[in-house]
């Protein structure tokens, strides 16, 4: 039983152990420093330079969860201590229905829907876009990443005692009160929790974001430019391995940067978290 | 009664081995394919029509882009690699071995809206502007790709993904695909539906996914630059050879659009092929499969190419 619950964790290991493996033609040849800030890529003249695919990931799922949090925290809290019952339910099987479409088809709809609406609020905010952008990126990640957040703070808002709540409103709080200073707070670590499912699913989402986000290895400087996220790198460039030296190794690099990105970030959360549930309790 | 359906069967059977002397030897076993979009539908075609002569061949086509192709063959995934660009030599080092079946070509296409249509079909591009166009990278207007003193930007596309029709685009440029600058869209509709969309927008497009196949006109809203080929700034009759399919493809047969753009189509296998069913498959598809290739909207290759394949196929 014990070595059971241990296999996901070395799996992990394994994974990063065998990424780590493959990659190491291309880390022998360069120096790390130059392979995550250079910003040149041109695999065929050998100058691999992944800043602008790590900066490209940065914006998209930054901008997505500026999108996602306020919209999904909100939608969660409606639900659970407003909503009649009857509402709740019928909202709860849409939000289920909608974590369970493929993302293709979420790229799809980037395309035909997103894409030239964005390209339209440009024209309206007076520059130009192609609509390919971190903003188009971000809004499909954003619809992808709702079901998960909305799910979850609706589960750890369920947890909150009803005790609690009623304590408050006899106390002459408004609901909204209640709300603020009761749910949240106590379900302040299950939200963040929420928050991080919600981005570490963004970070490695390929298909979606990589059909609308315009694929320029370039640093973006504005929500309109085209940005190059890392899963996009790998699912395009996938194809290629086998006549490029040193390309097979390039992608393996990326795919071990996008796992310890993730990695850290999760770390990082499970840390955060920590420290949170110790401050409530 | 009994001893008449004896009869008949004795018939049926003599008359069976009759047959099964008389006719070639039969073929059986697997073929798997994969890979160029390009090349897909063609490979389809082909497949249909060899399992009506030797219906006990299996045959599975995948499609997933040239590089997938060349990747699949040589690990050995599938038997033979649909290939939609040159084959690299440190391809050939790792085992490649490449037979040109057919051939099709890339145009630049642009919307139907495009605001200065008319200048466009009547002066075209040369290969420079789209050199300036697709590799220098600074800001472009259409005034200084034509040559006219109009001052909107081209926007440029390219594909995201890595395939033959980038790679073939980019050899007309003397450039790789790493080179070409633009926005990069994901797959052959894609990249179509990005230049169909922007009045201003520019891209390229394999001829199958340019033309629509039943009216063999440019889809509804593309329209296909023509190309300035001997640079004298306008589009003579001999350049004009974009109106339908049927024209494109008779033109790139006759030389008279460059290679590249126009390129040769390649089936990849792992070494010099052993399974008697693929070679079977291969054989067939470099004579009387090219019977096919004009109606699947590709351009059959030269009498002596093919032969020259058939004859390092048999290794005479």
């Amino acid at each position: 039983m014990r070595l059971i619950s241990f296999l996901p964790g070395l799996l992990v290991v394994l994974i990063l152990f065998g990424l780590y493996y493959k990659s190491r033609g291309i880390l022998g040849l360069k120096p790390l420093t130059s392979l995550l800030f250079g910003s040149e890529w041109k695999p065929l003249k050998g100058s691999f330079g992944f800043f602008p695919f790590i900066l490209g990931t940065f914006w998209v799922t930054l901008t997505a969860m500026i999108l996602a949090v306020p919209v999904s925290l909100l939608t969660a809290i409606y639900l659970s201590e407003y909503a009649p019952r009857s509402v709740r339910g019928a909202a709860k099987s849409f939000v289920d229905l909608l974590s369970g479409i493929p993302s293709v088809v979420f790229g799809v709809w980037g395309v035909l829907m997103v894409v030239p609406f964005v390209a339209k609020l440009a024209g309206w905010l007076g520059t130009y876009s192609s609509g390919y952008s971190v903003l188009s990126g971000a809004v499909v990640l954003a619809i992808m990443v709702f079901p998960t957040i909305i799910l979850v703070c609706l589960e750890v808002f369920a947890a909150v005692p009803r005790d609690l709540r009623d304590a408050s409103l006899a106390l002459g709080a408004t609901r909204w009160e209640t709300v603020k200073h009761v749910v949240l707070r106590k379900g302040a670590p299950g939200v963040f929790a929420a928050v991080v499912l919600g981005f570490s699913r963004a970070f490695g989402e390929t298909m979606a974001v990589l059909m609308v986000v315009g694929n320029m290895a370039q640093v973006p400087k504005s929500l309109f430019d085209s940005a190059y996220p890392l899963p996009a790198l790998i699912a395009n460039n996938y194809g290629e391995m086998m006549s490029v030296p040193l390309y097979d190794s390039a992608l393996m690099l990326a795919a071990l940067v996008l796992l310890l990105v993730v990695l850290v970030f999760n770390l990082g959360a499970r840390i955060t978290l920590t420290r949170i549930e110790r401050r409530v309790e | 009664m009994k001893k008449t359906l004896v009869l008949i069967l004795a018939v049926l059977a003599a008359t069976g081995a009759a047959f099964a002397q008389a006719a070639p030897p039969v073929v059986q076993g697997k073929v798997s394919l994969s890979g160029a979009w390009a090349l897909y539908p063609m490979a389809v075609k082909w497949a249909e029509e060899f399992r009506k002569i030797h219906p006990q061949v299996q045959i599975d086509v995948q499609a997933g882009g040239a590089g997938k192709g060349l990747t699949d063959a040589l690990t050995g995934m599938v038997d033979i690699g649909l290939v939609s660009r040159d084959i690299q030599p440190a391809e050939v080092a790792k085992g490649a071995f490449p037979l040109a079946v057919t051939k099709d070509g890339v145009v630049a296409t642009i919307s139907a809206k495009n605001p200065l249509m008319a200048a466009i079909k009547s002066k075209g591009l040369t290969r420079a502007a789209f050199i300036d166009i697709w590799i220098t990278g600074k800001p472009l207007t259409w005034g200084q790709a034509l040559g006219t003193p109009d001052k909107q930007p081209v926007r440029v596309f390219t594909r995201s993904d890595a395939c033959g029709a980038a790679e073939t685009w980019a050899a007309f440029l003397g450039k790789r695909q790493e080179d070409l600058g633009g926005v990069g869209v994901y797959g052959d509709p894609g990249l179509a539906d990005a230049a169909r969309r922007d009045p201003l927008a520019i891209g390229y497009n394999n001829i199958n996914f340019a033309y629509d196949a039943k009216t063999l006109k440019p889809i509804e809203g593309l329209e296909i630059v023509p190309i300035d080929l001997d640079g004298n700034g306008r589009i003579d009759p001999a350049e004009s050879i974009y109106a339908t399919r049927d024209d494109i493809t008779t033109a790139i047969a006759g030389n008279k659009y460059p290679s590249p753009p126009a390129r040769d189509l390649y089936f990849v296998t792992k070494g010099k092929p052993a399974n008697p069913a693929v070679v079977a498959f291969i054989k067939w598809v470099l004579a009387e499969g090219q019977a096919f290739v004009p109606e699947t909207g590709y351009i059959p290759l030269a009498k002596d190419k093919l032969a020259a394949g058939l004859a390092r196929l048999t290794g005479k």
